[in-house]
């Protein structure tokens, strides 16, 4: 399928677009940041054209249905999904500071997609558990709020890095020196969370109620809900835990990259690990 | 005990109750406790456990609820406390922010205006009572309707946005309290079981999900037909059944269910489920003759024995099983030939490989079988739901609230000196300070330009004659 290769494709300009990036921040050269902010905006049309089109390819299959439905839609979908928000903020910011951070995941969710011995880039068609409308709602705000939990997680190391040249007293010419300014950093940890966390609300909830049209119960316990539950709860401490003035910063970032490792074990290990009602992906 | 000791153990318990710790002590043992459900398997059956584990091992873990564990005491323990802990915090909080209600700061004290962060400072021609109106006209536009005050020849104007954000945060507390309200009338008031209905008959009752009690529906529902459609690779297309409800025998609605379209009537909801075969009415053979190597269909019917045509043998279906040993459907067969004793084997519809190593003339394979369905449906009711979606709702406008809306309050303090205007303007904002940053600039703008423009068009008019 032609969507498939462009696809491939796609994995190696965000490879390409994470090398730029990386070394935008070791040389400081805004002609460097310019190639590497143009060139991810190509590789995202193109990533966005790729689903188009699988999307288009499914139609001519007779299976016709959204590019959303198992591990290696989603793995894509979650892909675009940190493009797309982290050149929303680029472009808000005009900053390209955290491109290093954000494209690396990018990179690795759709070359994961790609590589991966155990998922499988075929079309299927919708088994009857997934054919209602409730997918496409479900689907979209959850990778949404992963994908601003990843530019969270991402900002957060870049927090704890600068934290730890600061405490260190290492010399103003080293890498984090370059970063933003910690308080600045720590808004921002708190933006994209406050972004992520209603999302990921949303996706539950969706999820809740289709799960009421399905297996006819909003909540029953499933390891993935269960999951979905337990990183809401980070999250919800990450909220809380930043009235204490003692554990707004290194904490705070820490919370914020746990609870990213339960976004990805809610996302993978629930499928890998552990069994249960939501084996698509 | 004295009375003074007692009302300090109240209020330190009632401090230790709304303290921020116990909150984030809660989430944590919340999120920590989650993960044991989700890697010990719940209310599964005891072999599977003790698969497992050793019998000490899942003895140890039924005795502390492990194996239930979402609804074990000390869970809803939990639940129960962070339920009290959200309240007492939001009592605690709801004091101060109701402050901006009905206490609104409508000036501010002198040592504030030099204090305050975000202000500005102009000055303009003439003297502020002669255009006044002007001033609140350009705030109102800019911002919002302003409230003026005067104090000895100086004007105070108070203009705020977005007050109804600072209670975000008790509609999302509220909205969890809902939801777990919900939650506690769905378990209380619900019940959740299943149902088998083959094909052609109905039932009045399902058996609970928790206890195996069976639970009397008030009506019957009949199964029709059940239907399954496979994709070209095999895989399921769609699980139908139709559905009748019958009331006191009469017919009340027909209607088809799916898997995602349930039927609801009278609070109770019928959702697809599983399917399988009940029995087996009618099946077509292949019946290949190794004397001749010749296949002949011969049709049959359960029970009866058939003749094999063109010969002097006949068979039998004794019995069928819809899944032998996870071989699929199986069908035992009696076979009788002339002059040998009857033979009694099990041919196999996904395995006919297996038919040509029987001995005898006759090798049986299944060409198809005509099946009466059962269909497995989930039966619920559960009058809490529409609690938890209200909740869900209030939860989705706290986050809008909390998140995108932020209180933003400006003060303008107009005084007269030497016949000109000190402007000074001051902003607040409890969240995105950046952002109204550029606000106050804009309305700094807009409190400059309107009276300067009117004092322009007044001075024009004047001049004409």
């Amino acid at each position: 399928m032609i969507s498939t290769k462009m696809l491939s494709s796609v994995t190696f300009l965000y490879l390409l677009c994470t090398v730029l990036y990386f070394n935008y921040l070791a040389f400081r050269s805004e002609r460097l940041g310019k190639i590497a902010g143009g060139l991810s905006w190509i590789t995202l049309l193109l990533h966005t054209a790729a689903i188009l089109l699988r999307w288009v390819e499914s139609y001519q299959l007779g299976i016709g249905h959204a590019p959303l439905s198992n591990m290696y839609e989603s793995l894509v979908f979650f892909s675009w999904c940190i493009a797309v928000l982290y050149l929303l903020w680029e472009w808000k910011l005009n900053s390209r500071i955290l491109g290093a951070f954000a494209m690396p995941f990018a990179f690795l969710f759709i070359a994961y997609a790609s590589l991966a011995p155990g998922v499988s880039d075929r079309i299927d068609p919708l088994i009857p558990a997934l054919q209602s409308n409730w997918l496409h709602a479900h689907v979209i705000t959850c990778f949404l709020s992963y994908a601003s939990f990843a530019l969270s997680c991402g900002i957060s190391i870049l927090y704890l890095l600068k934290l730890r040249q600061k405490e260190k007293g290492q010399k103003e010419a080293s890498l984090p020196a370059l970063f933003p300014p910690l308080d600045s950093l720590d808004a921002l940890i708190y933006k994209t969370i406050a972004v992520g966390f209603p999302l990921l609300t949303i996706g539950i909830v969706t999820g809740a109620a289709w799960a009421n049209y399905a297996w006819g119960s909003y909540w029953s316990w499933d390891p993935k809900e269960t999951w979905s539950l337990i990183t809401w709860f980070v999250y919800a401490i990450f909220l809380h835990a930043r009235f204490a003035r003692e554990w707004r910063g290194k904490c705070t970032a820490a919370l914020s990259i746990i609870g990213f490792a339960a976004v990805i074990f809610t996302y993978f290990g629930v499928n890998y690990v552990l069994s249960g009602l939501h084996s698509y992906a | 005990m004295s009375k003074k000791e007692e009302k300090g153990f109240f209020s330190s318990l009632w401090d230790s109750l709304s303290s921020l710790r116990l909150t984030i002590a809660l989430l944590i043992i919340l999120a920590v406790v989650s993960i044991f459900g989700t890697v010990i398997p719940q209310n599964a059956a005891p072999e599977e456990y003790l698969r497992v584990y050793k019998t000490s091992t899942y003895k140890i873990l039924k005795i502390l609820g492990f194996l239930d564990m979402y609804h074990a005491g000390w869970f809803v323990f939990f639940l129960a406390l962070l339920s009290l802990n959200l309240v007492a915090c939001s009592l605690k909080r709801l004091r101060i922010s109701w402050r901006f209600f009905s206490h609104p700061e409508e000036s501010l004290e002198e040592a504030q205006w030099k204090t305050i962060p975000l202000s500005r400072k102009f000055s303009q021609k003439g003297p502020p009572a002669a255009s006044l109106r002007q001033y609140r006209e350009a705030l109102t536009s800019a911002f919002s309707k302003p409230k003026v005050l005067e104090d000895h020849q100086v004007y105070h104007l108070f203009a705020e946005k977005g007050k109804f954000s600072r209670l975000g945060v008790y509609f999302i507390h509220l909205s969890v309290l809902v939801i777990l309200a919900g939650a506690l009338i769905g378990s209380f008031l619900g019940f959740r079981g299943n149902a088998n209905i083959v094909e052609g008959q109905s039932t009045d009752r399902v058996i609970l999900r928790s206890q195996g009690q069976a639970q009397a529906l008030g009506f019957s529902v009949r199964l029709d037909k059940f239907n399954v459609s496979f994709y070209p690779s095999g895989a399921p297309q769609e699980f139908k059944s139709l559905l009748t409800i019958l009331e006191g025998g009469r017919k009340v609605i027909t209607e088809p269910i799916r898997v995602n379209h349930p039927l609801t009537y009278k609070g109770i909801s019928f959702y697809q489920s599983s399917y399988g075969i009940a029995s087996v009415e009618k099946v077509v053979l292949a019946i290949k003759d190794r004397d001749s190597q010749k296949e002949i269909t011969v049709p049959a019917q359960m029970g009866t024995r058939t003749e094999i045509p063109g010969s002097s043998s006949a068979f039998l279906l004794a019995q069928f099983l819809p899944d032998f040993q996870g071989m699929g459907p199986a069908f035992q067969v009696i076979s009788f030939e002339p002059n040998r004793p009857h033979e009694n084997l099990w041919i196999f519809q996904n395995h006919p490989e297996l038919a040509e190593k029987r001995p005898g003339r006759y090798q049986f394979t299944i060409k198809k079988i005509e099946p009466r369905y059962y269909s497995g449906l989930q039966v619920t009711k559960d009058p809490g739901v529409w609690v938890v979606w209200v909740g869900c709702f209030l939860m989705m406008a706290g986050f809008y609230m909390t998140f995108f809306l932020s209180h933003r309050r400006v003060w303008v303090r107009l005084t007269e000196k030497g016949g000109r205007t000190w402007m000074e303007i001051a902003g607040s904002s409890h969240r995105d300070r950046s952002g109204f940053e550029k606000e106050i600039e804009k309305i700094g703008q807009a409190l400059k330009e309107k009276p300067r423009k009117a004092r322009k068009e007044s001075e024009e008019s004047e001049d004409q004659p």
